[in-house]
């Protein structure tokens, strides 16, 4: 489909608004598999790569919206593409990040997140099976959204009840609480524990006043309680 | 002819000894090291080793004795314990300033023993202390050092202040006996070759002596040395018993590393190819799954691409999964070695003759060696020996186990090296260390590759 570190893919007249993304993902398989599915859904894949200095190049020439990267890439496999990911959102403060991985780090969604979490992604690669779930996580990080594995949001659940600095919280609000961190709206939060919006909306309202949050844009007052949650 | 004549006169005959020039160029070496010893900067320095290992060794000793005594004394009491650690403890110290006198002088590198590590607490370094190997070691040394410090003294130190006394006798006063002491002093008078006591040949005879004790002395200084030196090897190095721990510890941290770097390498295939793959199936079988529930428009041909692919990925999931459980643990091994090495020489694509007399069935951490040792030589024969034909024998020898491994190959392969590229070989090599066995290679140019493996039967 496309190779690694060639040109940008150019599938049929894309829309002139679709996101424009690229990926770094040493699994040839992958990369395809994800190249392709991206490109059938009409995203412009600018570039598909297979480290994480190709990826800073590719960035750098050709301003992605959003960025999909692989965690452990050569040459160390350690962390490769989180370093890289830490620099890029520096250097281009509008690029989406989504960090795909095979495991769950807390470790590197904190470090990702230290700069705030807007516009941060953080999935298990088994995510790309439920396709639509995917996609849409991968659009709200490029519109600036935060997208967090549920596997994320679990693990630091259950290391947060030990040091219950959020046992402020009901365990209603923490449901709610966890289900914004994975990137969710009301609406879908609503959806997702069978209550009505309002009733999300009230949760959320208390956890802001719980967690002493300055009455702002609520979108930034969102990404800062997801913030305090995984600092806890 | 290389041999060279010597003629002399001797009772008004003419007599030629034949001597070979070997013996010649021998006699003339012993000579030549003969007069070029006194001048030789090691003959000083072990002088001077002697020198200030003298009193080194007195006050060595006086503090081994008087703690040791008054510790014995005070034995019934806590503090006669302390007091006995200190003297342990205090004589290592000491151990350590003789192997460094030698290493700074004599360039005699002795190995360090391990450093002093005691327990936590003051009990537990008061244990540590009075168990301490080194330390009564040391001890041992200190208190053999002084008679041999003493005789270095007496029979080398002498010789060398009497070659100064005698050659420089004329000097001070012609007429008396010099000052001469020690050895000398008790065997003869150095004015034995003179008719009288005084007089010319008095002093010729007092100045051969001087010379002769010039060159003999740094020879008895060597010697003593030399004991010293045999003496601090045994008793200031680590002792065999050390040495094995060290080994067996070094033997166990190559397998940890080895376990580890094991388990590295399954998670490093596992994350990058059955992972990956699973991955990719279960996209493709998510496209899939959303193409079809578009309803009416489902384009038929895609799906079953989608589902095509999803299909191979999962085969090839599952060899990649059957090759690494096989690589954990091979099942042919649960029957024993010899199903196990038959499917390994079956497999092979060089024609390998397998022949196989155990009485006794190893352990399992042995088949398991075994095997893979078998498996990595016959992967290197297919792959560098350009071998037409490999065969493996599997025997016992009372407790031990061979493996001999050969083929007809080129040869030239060489024995596994810290860093080298055969890394597979050196992976054994440390397999088999760690379990006391031992592999050998035989690999000459133009062949034929003989590979050893003894192991013991029970690990």
């Amino acid at each position: 489909m496309t190779a690694p570190n060639g040109p940008p893919v150019a599938p049929a007249p894309p829309p002139s608004d679709s996101l424009r993304i690229a990926i770094a993902e040493d699994s040839a398989i992958l990369r395809d598999g994800l190249v392709q599915l991206l490109v059938d859904r009409n995203f412009v894949v600018t570039d598909a790569v297979g480290d994480a200095d190709a990826l800073r190049r590719s960035v750098k020439r050709f301003c992605p919206d959003v960025a999909v990267v692989d965690i452990r890439m050569p040459p160390t496999f350690t962390d490769e593409g989180l370093r890289a990911a830490i620099d890029l959102r520096q250097e281009h403060p509008g690029l989406g990040i989504l960090m795909f991985s095979q495991y769950i780090e807390t470790r590197y969604a904190a470090e990702l997140l230290a700069d705030g979490a807007a516009g941060v992604g953080y999935l298990l690669k088994d995510r790309v099976a439920d396709v639509s779930d995917f996609v849409e996580a991968l659009v709200r990080v490029a519109s600036g959204g935060t997208a967090l594995d549920p596997e994320v949001v679990t693990q630091i659940l259950g290391a947060s009840r030990r040091t219950d600095s959020i046992s402020v919280l009901s365990s209603r609000e923490r449901d709610v609480l966890a289900l914004m961190a994975e990137g969710r709206s009301n609406a879908a939060i609503a959806t997702s524990l069978v209550v009505s919006e309002g009733a999300v909306e009230k949760h959320v309202a208390s956890i802001f006043t719980k967690f002493d949050l300055p009455v702002s844009q609520s979108d930034h007052r969102r990404v800062l309680a997801v913030l305090r949650f995984l600092g806890s | 002819m290389d041999d060279t004549g010597v003629r002399m006169h001797v009772g008004g005959k003419d007599l030629t000894i034949i001597v070979s020039r070997e013996r010649v160029d021998q006699a003339r070496e012993v000579g030549h090291t003969i007069l070029r010893t006194p001048f030789l900067k090691r003959t000083w320095s072990e002088l001077l080793f002697l020198v200030i290992g003298w009193p080194l060794a007195s006050v060595g000793f006086t503090f081994v004795a008087l703690t040791m005594v008054g510790g014995a004394a005070l034995a019934i009491t806590f503090i006669g314990v302390v007091v006995m650690a200190t003297c342990i403890r205090g004589a290592r110290g000491f151990g350590g300033l003789h192997r460094g006198l030698a290493r700074g002088l004599l360039e005699e590198d002795i190995e360090e023993p391990e450093p002093f590590a005691p327990r936590p607490g003051f009990l537990g370094w008061l244990q540590s202390a009075l168990r301490d190997r080194t330390g009564w070691r040391a001890i041992a040394y200190v208190v053999l050092k002084v008679p041999l410090a003493a005789f270095g003294f007496y029979a080398a130190f002498s010789l060398w202040w009497d070659a100064f006394a005698c050659l420089t006798h004329t000097v001070w006063n012609s007429s008396e006996t010099p000052p001469v002491f020690g050895l000398v002093r008790n065997v003869f008078a150095p004015g034995y070759l003179s008719v009288g006591t005084s007089g010319f040949f008095h002093g010729i005879a007092v100045m051969i002596t001087g010379v002769v004790f010039f060159f003999a002395a740094p020879w008895a200084v060597r010697g003593v040395v030399y004991l010293d030196r045999r003496l601090m090897h045994a008793l200031l190095a680590p002792d065999s018993m050390t040495m094995r721990v060290r080994s067996l510890e070094h033997a166990r941290a190559q397998t940890v590393d080895a376990s580890a770097a094991t388990l590295r390498r399954i998670e490093r295939d596992l994350h990058d190819g059955t992972q990956a793959q699973l991955v990719a199936v279960a996209m493709r079988l998510g496209i899939a799954k959303e193409k079809l529930a578009e309803g009416s428009r489902v384009d038929l041909d895609q799906v079953r691409a989608l589902v095509d692919e999803a299909h191979q990925g999962a085969k090839e999931a599952l060899v990649e999964l059957r090759d690494l459980a096989r690589g954990i643990h091979p099942p042919a091994l649960d029957t024993g070695l010899e199903g196990a090495l038959s499917t390994l020489a079956a497999r092979s694509t060089v024609p390998t003759e397998i022949t196989l007399a155990l009485i006794d069935r190893p352990t399992p951490a042995i088949e398991t060696i075994a095997y893979f040792c078998v498996a990595e030589l016959l992967a290197n024969v297919a792959q560098h020996a350009q071998a037409s034909r490999a065969a493996v024998s599997c025997a016992q020898y009372a407790q031990w186990l061979r493996l001999v491994v050969r083929d007809d190959g080129k040869g030239g392969a060489q024995p596994a090296r810290q860093g080298s590229s055969s890394s597979g070989l050196a992976g054994l090599t440390d397999r088999v260390h760690a379990v006391d066995g031992r592999l050998t290679i035989a690999s000459p140019e133009g062949g034929p590759t003989v590979v050893t493996v003894d192991l013991p039967l029970h690990a």
